[in-house]
């Protein structure tokens, strides 16, 4: 990199130029080596035919109106790249840890309820153990079954589900408690970037949504 | 004319007031500080007239490719910033492309030059793609947030919205920006162009027409909210 009128010429490695000044645009991960992993016991999870959950979905719909749910991203270092974490549950679907939000609830707050409840022991002191930062992306439904975008339906319908993407700044050391029906996997970027296939659209977007982050590796 | 979404009914009251700190507008991104809106307004608020050709300065994907190896040894990593200019039809944000030929879209942006701000290097490119040459006919060019960025690892097409590992000397880093537009602009496009209004939905998931960069900007704005101006 050549220094040109006193000012670093072009950007570093990371993105990090003269137009850049906002501070928060910087994201620390720290190595998947400092988190600890145990489990604890499965959460009951609704065994219902897609059928039943569309007649679920509606009812909640006519009593509550748009379901509104909010997801994690939460990165760690892996071979010197970023890697994602992602739960699977047993029929191989990969999630984002979050859920859907009790109607009243603040994104935030539903956020950090769902993280202990999917992450950590759940009772307690949930609204304390996680750091939620920006909403980086999110994904409307027209109607219960169809595909997520990423814009208000054209149609002007009204839509029948939104989902938040956060991202969520780790501290450089955590306990994590999974459910035993849950696999907590750490996949990287370049595994997830296109391949829709595998992860489905709001996941395999991911790696574009971050890309104007500057992703700092703490080395400890 | 369609009413407009449940979701955007808070905003309804708000449209005529200026400065409005943006947390106010949605009930749901009252606690999120870094939620901002974005004012769009209908394309038939913007007027376009016509100026010389500007042509493209490579023939080729090869010979762009060519270039861009030549400009690598004499000054480094590119620094290329592309602007998203959006407006509204129908209620739904649409992109500004700019086509060259039949088919090939692209932002309007380009190469800075070495040591140039990106800010200011954005504003000579728009204003060179898009405004009229008289002086006393600029647009007001608002350049806002970065949405996204993509690294280019080797003299190749492929690009990444990130640096793949083992890659310490990328040899292009592409910026996109969202760029705020006034109420109402002149517009002068180059003869050899065309300037399109797309809509999201037409660009998303739509690789094949507009390439991964472009397809992918419906995600990247999806974390504003639109404030849909009527005509």
């Amino acid at each position: 990199m050549e220094i040109f009128n006193g000012r670093l010429n072009n950007c570093d490695r990371h993105g990090n130029s003269d137009g850049d000044d906002r501070g928060n645009l910087v994201i620390d991960i720290y190595p998947l080596s400092s988190y600890y992993f145990s489990s604890k016991p499965a959460v009951a999870s609704k065994d219902e035919t897609v059928a039943d959950r569309t007649q679920r979905l509606k009812s909640n719909y006519d009593a509550h109106g748009m379901r509104n749910c909010v997801e994690a991203v939460i990165l760690v270092e892996l071979f010197k790249h970023p890697h994602l974490l992602l739960l699977q549950s047993k029929n191989c679907i990969y999630k984002l840890p979050g859920g859907r939000l009790r109607p009243g609830e603040s994104d935030v707050d539903g956020l950090k309820r769902k993280l202990s409840s999917k992450l950590s022991a759940d009772e307690d002191c949930y609204l304390s153990q996680w750091e939620v930062g920006e909403c980086i992306g999110t994904w409307w439904k027209s109607d219960f079954e169809t595909l997520p975008h990423p814009y208000l339906p054209a149609s002007g319908k009204n839509p029948k589900e939104c989902t938040k993407i956060y991202l969520v700044k780790l501290p450089s050391s955590k306990d994590f408690i999974v459910p035993q029906n849950l696999k907590l996997l750490a996949v990287p970027l370049c595994q997830l970037h296109e391949n829709r296939k595998t992860y489905g659209s709001i996941i395999a977007g991911i790696p574009q949504l971050l890309s104007l982050f500057s992703i700092n590796i703490v080395d400890t | 004319m369609r009413s407009t979404p449940k979701i955007n009914d808070t905003t309804s009251n708000f449209l005529l007031i200026v400065n409005l700190h943006p947390a106010f507008l949605c009930e749901r991104s009252r606690e999120m500080v870094t939620s901002s809106v974005v004012n769009t307004y209908p394309l038939s608020s913007y007027s376009f007239g016509t100026k010389e050709p500007k042509m493209e300065k490579d023939t080729s994907v090869a010979d762009r490719l060519a270039r861009m190896k030549l400009n690598y040894m004499k000054e480094g990593m590119r620094t290329s910033v592309e602007a998203i200019l959006l407006v509204q039809e129908h209620n739904h944000p649409h992109i500004l492309l700019l086509q060259i030929g039949n088919t090939f879209c692209k932002l309007p942006g380009g190469r800075l030059k070495p040591g140039e701000n990106e800010v200011e290097g954005l504003k000579r490119k728009l204003s060179s793609k898009l405004a009229a040459n008289s002086p006393n006919m600029q647009p007001n060019w608002q350049i806002g947030e970065c949405v996204a960025v993509w690294w280019r690892p080797n003299f190749e097409t492929i690009m990444y919205p990130y640096c793949p590992p083992h890659i310490s000397k990328p040899k292009e880093c592409k910026k996109l920006y969202v760029v705020h537009l006034s109420e109402r602009e002149y517009f002068a496009v180059p003869k050899n162009l065309k300037l399109l209004a797309v809509p999201l939905f037409e660009l998303y998931d739509n690789v094949q027409r507009y390439g991964p960069v472009i397809s992918t900007i419906p995600q990247q704005l999806s974390r504003f909210q639109f404030n849909m101006i009527p005509a």
